[in-house]
């Protein structure tokens, strides 16, 4: 397999199982931010190039949300984390 | 003979065809399996696995930390219903229509299900009673050991068609037959 992916719950696994679902690291502004704040979250985006935090969903196993953690140019993955972890102030 | 429409298998038609016995590689398709998708509510999922593991004439196969396929071949789904209705904290549904069960063993098993899965199933890692979701012959489904040398895979009905003939293309050169089973 090209790219394996450890997911928490169903272990090492390939990155077909899964659908990359976009940049984790925004976060969502309050209902009443400004215009300008949405704007951002919807659709601005940063392309940088080494580490990056992504959600990954695993389509085709426990169907969990991920934040994978990893290097766009080695491919090096250094943490994958269940969503509702990290959102709990979790790991990673 | 006249099949009534409700016991009609989605994989009847494939089943035509000469194969006198079955050979000791072999792909059973459950006839009649009673199967549950069943999810624990937030802060019950050790509860509720622990109450699934004590009803009678059931295996829950595993699919995430709170979400489990119930499974019987020896109880009616009316009773199964009656049991995981009174675990708390679980919320349940039937699946018996949606879903298909097949069994394949023989000592090839491993090999043949080398070409289908990307996960390792070395009985170190996967052993028997062990169960996971994952991609089967390119369709979500869910694999389990049930003994040394048997599998069981769960897929949508939908996709069983294409799965089975999969199967069988993968275990041509290991001479697997199929039939139903019970
Ligand atoms: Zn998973």
């Amino acid at each position: 397999m090209a790219s394996l992916i450890t997911c928490p719950h169903c272990g090492r696994r390939p990155r077909e199982e899964f659908s990359i679902r976009g940049d984790a690291v925004p976060e969502r502004p309050a209902p009443a931010a400004s215009e300008e704040a949405w704007h951002a979250y919807v659709y601005l985006r940063e392309n940088p190039r080494g580490k990056i935090r992504e959600y990954w969903h695993h389509v085709a196993g426990c169907r969990r949300w991920l934040v994978v953690e990893r290097d766009n140019l080695t491919h090096e993955v250094f943490a994958v984390t269940d969503a509702r972890d990290m959102a709990n102030g979790g790991a990673a | 003979m006249s099949i009534s429409f409700i016991h009609r298998h989605i994989l009847e038609d494939r089943m035509s065809g000469y194969e006198p016995s079955p050979n000791v590689n072999h792909l059973t398709v459950i006839r009649r399996p009673v199967i549950f998708s069943a999810i624990a509510h937030a802060g019950h999922e050790v509860s509720v696995a622990e109450a699934l593991s004590l009803v009678e004439n059931i295996v829950a196969r595993s699919v995430s930390p709170s979400d489990w396929l119930v499974v019987s071949q020896s109880t009616d789904a009316g009773t199964i219903a009656t049991s995981l209705a009174a675990i708390p904290g679980l919320s349940f549904a039937e699946q018996s229509d949606g879903q298909v069960l097949m069994a394949l063993s023989g000592p090839d098993v491993r090999t043949i299900l080398a070409k289908c899965v990307a996960v390792d199933l070395h009985a170190d890692v996967f052993a028997e009673g062990f169960s996971a979701p994952m991609m089967i012959c390119r369709v979500a489904g869910n694999l389990a050991r049930t003994g040394a040398d048997t599998f069981e895979i769960i897929v949508p009905r939908s996709y069983a068609g294409y799965v089975f003939d999969e199967l069988r293309e993968a275990g041509r050169e290991h001479a697997v037959t199929r039939g139903f089973g019970e």
